[in-house]
């Protein structure tokens, strides 16, 4: 077959991911951002690597060392996955890392929690869903494991779920902020049902919807929409609402990017 | 027990063009597939609103197919395929699938007719066999999705199609956690094992009707990988683990040709060029004219060995220029009219290449999806193509292969994330078991204990 000359590729694309890319290694950006106290510094570190049983094992060393397991779900957990998630924003480290990192700090969740009868205190609640029709779902589990990392309470309501189911789990749960992903355009119709019902029952809370044929456009058409493009979207709205209110115009104005 | 593909349709990869395929295919109007000529194959979304009734539903695409026949015959262009991805009201309800598949033929048989336009109907038939918790593959709602074929069989479809989902519970979890063993299990394992029965069952009622069964994608899981690597500056998926995946899911797709399905393959199997250089069946694809769809780095490349080209899929509204549908069906039959000059010219293959230069190094994606190297990962499949498990194996390691030659010959330039990635998957790969039983045991053990929703019986094991 024909082929290039080497030096004839550049005329026809340019790598810019590989111009840009960082000189520093993820694993060095990350040990510039670890804590460093002695005994948090292991659990941080365990997360980044999305290391489960480290994760427990450095959280132990620090129990038996005299801390709190209520506090080092906030200063050591939440600690380690927030160096993980600066390092994703920056584009240092995929996706995956961050998943087996939340895997691992929510592990570590759940062992603090058998070491103290103390409530950990979510940063706020989300209800997440898959549009009803639709059971296409890897983007809510990533939008859920990621606003799980990120420290919010998380009602996962699963796939193709009822309009008024829910409905019934906003008015039952009172969270900060709805979710709703789609792949179809048929059936990211019941976001729109949604939104209505939620207003005729005089609920009003953000409802940040994306994935597959969902668009900008479509979201703003009703009231509540807020439009995400990414995944990490999710998150970003959820610590907008918590720093600033839930005031839906304001968020648009922030997300809306087209 | 059916019949595994060991050998190579082509004698080497420069055989493959274009509108040209080993084994053609006759359907609907007039049409014949891989026959010497391209055609465009225009793919469409009703709006939100129209799936709220049956008859909102059919109005639609009534409304779809004469604004697309319409453009068609303005334009001069000489052929057409719609296809009609069913949304979930339309496979849920067999009938009402059957009713637009009745309408839009009604419709493309007038235009035949009058105008002797050759055309045909695919209908790609959603796999509804999932429940809210559970992928449902053998449950009670495989009987409404056969059904589903049936009637659309019946009613005017010409072509039937599946984008079927055997194996995405466990390439889900895996994907998000660069499991390459359960990527490779979700995808060449269970994968196959699903496409065989389904595949088997759709043949035979294609048979029965005297329509075609043309063919499946691996949209569920390899479509997934290339959606979430994204582009160039994306960090969500290293693109060199995507193209693994998809080099693996050769060997899934192929397994509807193996089941009795004689294609054309759908347009989002970007696997498709391994495919045809395997089995000689016509292929769909899509590619620079589908970012109405989405941006996939390889517009032009995809084009090299297409048999029919199409949209991907447009929502259905107004445009400055008419409807999406008149749009895009007018921009790809102006791409087939170029390839089909192309093959009158005697100058097909130059075109060819210059479309499969234009991307090939623009990512891994479309390195190893370019004819030469796509030939090479058939061939790997070929050579294992009796057992699922090992043609999988065999053609991610070449994927690997094929990608460290790119990189040490300067011209697929990645960056460290990329060949790091990269690096994990092949060492991933090479540390597997060629015992296809301990691969297969040591997965079940493992994946029931981590994906909940992961049920063996949907796979009759």
């Amino acid at each position: 077959m024909l082929d290039f000359k080497l030096e004839d590729i550049d005329g026809i694309l340019v790598r810019y991911n590989v111009a840009l890319e960082k000189e520093m290694t993820p694993d060095e950006a990350a040990e510039e951002l670890y804590p460093k106290d002695e005994l948090i510094y292991p659990i941080a570190k365990a997360i980044y690597e999305g290391e489960e049983d480290d994760v427990v094992d450095a959280l132990k060393a620090a129990i038996d060392a005299g801390k709190k397991p209520i506090d080092l779900i906030n200063d050591a957990l939440m600690v380690g996955m927030g160096v993980v998630s600066q390092l994703y924003d920056e584009g240092i480290i995929f996706l995956p890392n961050v998943m087996m990192s939340a895997d691992a700090m929510l592990n570590g969740i759940d062992y603090c929690k058998t070491q103290t009868t103390e409530v950990p205190e979510p940063k706020g609640k989300v209800v997440c869903h898959v549009a009803e029709g639709d059971v296409h779902d890897i983007g809510k589990n990533i939008v859920a494991a990621l606003l799980r990392a990120a420290g919010y309470d998380v009602t996962d309501l699963g796939r193709d779920v009822p309009v008024d189911e829910v409905i019934a789990a906003v008015v039952k749960e009172k969270p900060i902020l709805l979710t709703g992903t789609a792949l179809m355009t048929t059936t990211m119709y019941a976001f729109k049902e949604i939104n209505d019902k939620l207003l005729e029952k005089g609920i009003k809370l953000p409802f940040a919807c994306g994935g597959g044929a969902v668009n900008q456009d479509f979201v703003a058409q009703y009231d509540l929409g807020v439009y995400g493009e990414e995944a990490s979207d999710a998150v970003k709205i959820a610590d907008a609402i918590v720093a600033s209110g839930d005031d839906i115009e304001k968020l648009r104005e922030e997300f809306h990017k087209h | 027990m059916v019949k595994k593909y060991t050998s190579m349709a082509y004698a080497k990869a420069d055989d493959m063009l274009f509108g040209n395929s080993k084994f053609p295919v006759k359907a609907g109007l007039g049409l014949e597939i891989g026959a010497g000529y391209t055609t465009p194959e225009l793919n469409y979304a009703p709006r939100p609103q129209a799936g709220k009734s049956k008859e909102k539903l059919v109005k639609e695409y009534e409304r779809i197919t004469t604004d697309a026949m319409a453009r068609m015959v303005q334009i001069g262009a000489p052929s057409i395929v719609l296809e009609t991805e069913h949304v979930e009201q339309m496979s849920n309800n067999p009938d009402w699938g059957g009713a637009v598949a009745h309408a839009q033929k009604t419709i493309m048989e007038e235009y035949h007719d009058e105008y002797g336009i050759k055309c045909a109907l695919r209908h790609t038939i959603g796999d509804i066999r999932e429940d809210r918790d559970y992928l449902q593959l053998r449950g009670d709602k495989y009987s409404t999705f056969m059904e589903a074929f049936e009637q659309c069989a019946q009613n005017g479809a010409d072509l039937l199609s599946v984008e079927s989902m055997g194996g995405k519970e466990v390439f889900d979890y895996s994907i998000l956690r660069n499991d390459t063993a359960g990527i490779l299990f979700g995808i060449g394992v269970l994968g196959s094992m699903d496409m065989e029965m389904v595949w088997s069952d759709i043949a035979d009622i294609a048979k029965k009707n005297g329509v075609v069964a043309a063919g499946d994608t691996d949209c569920a899981q390899a479509n997934t990988a290339m959606f979430i690597a994204g582009g160039l500056l994306d960090k969500n998926l290293a693109h060199t683990t995507a193209i693994v995946a998809r080099a693996i899911s050769a060997g899934r797709s192929l397994c509807a040709y193996e089941s009795g399905a004689t294609g054309p393959g759908k347009d989002c199997g970007y696997e498709n060029t391994i495919i045809k250089s395997i089995a000689g069946v016509p292929i769909a694809q899509e590619g620079k004219t589908s970012t109405c769809a989405h941006s996939d780095l390889m517009g032009n490349l995809t084009m090299q060995c297409c048999d029919l080209w199409s949209n991907e899929s447009v929502e259905y509204h107004g445009e400055f220029g008419g409807t999406t549908v008149q749009c895009w069906s007018e921009t790809l039959a102006y791409d087939c009219a170029m390839m089909n000059t192309s093959l009158k010219l005697g100058k097909a293959k130059d075109l060819r290449d210059i479309l499969t230069l234009s991307d090939k190094y623009r990512d891994p994606q479309g390195y190893v999806l370019a004819y030469d190297n796509a030939y090479k990962v058939g061939q790997a499949i070929a050579k294992n193509g009796s057992n699922n498990y090992l043609r999988a194996k065999a053609a991610a390691i070449e994927c690997c292969k094929i990608v460290e030659e790119g990189i040490n010959s300067g011209k697929l330039r990645l960056t460290r994330f990329e060949t790091n990635a990269l690096a994990k998957v092949k060492a991933d790969l090479e540390a597997l078991t060629d015992d296809a039983d301990k691969f297969m045991s040591d997965n079940l053990t493992k994946f029931k204990q981590e994906v909940a929703v992961f049920k063996t019986e949907n796979y009759g094991l």
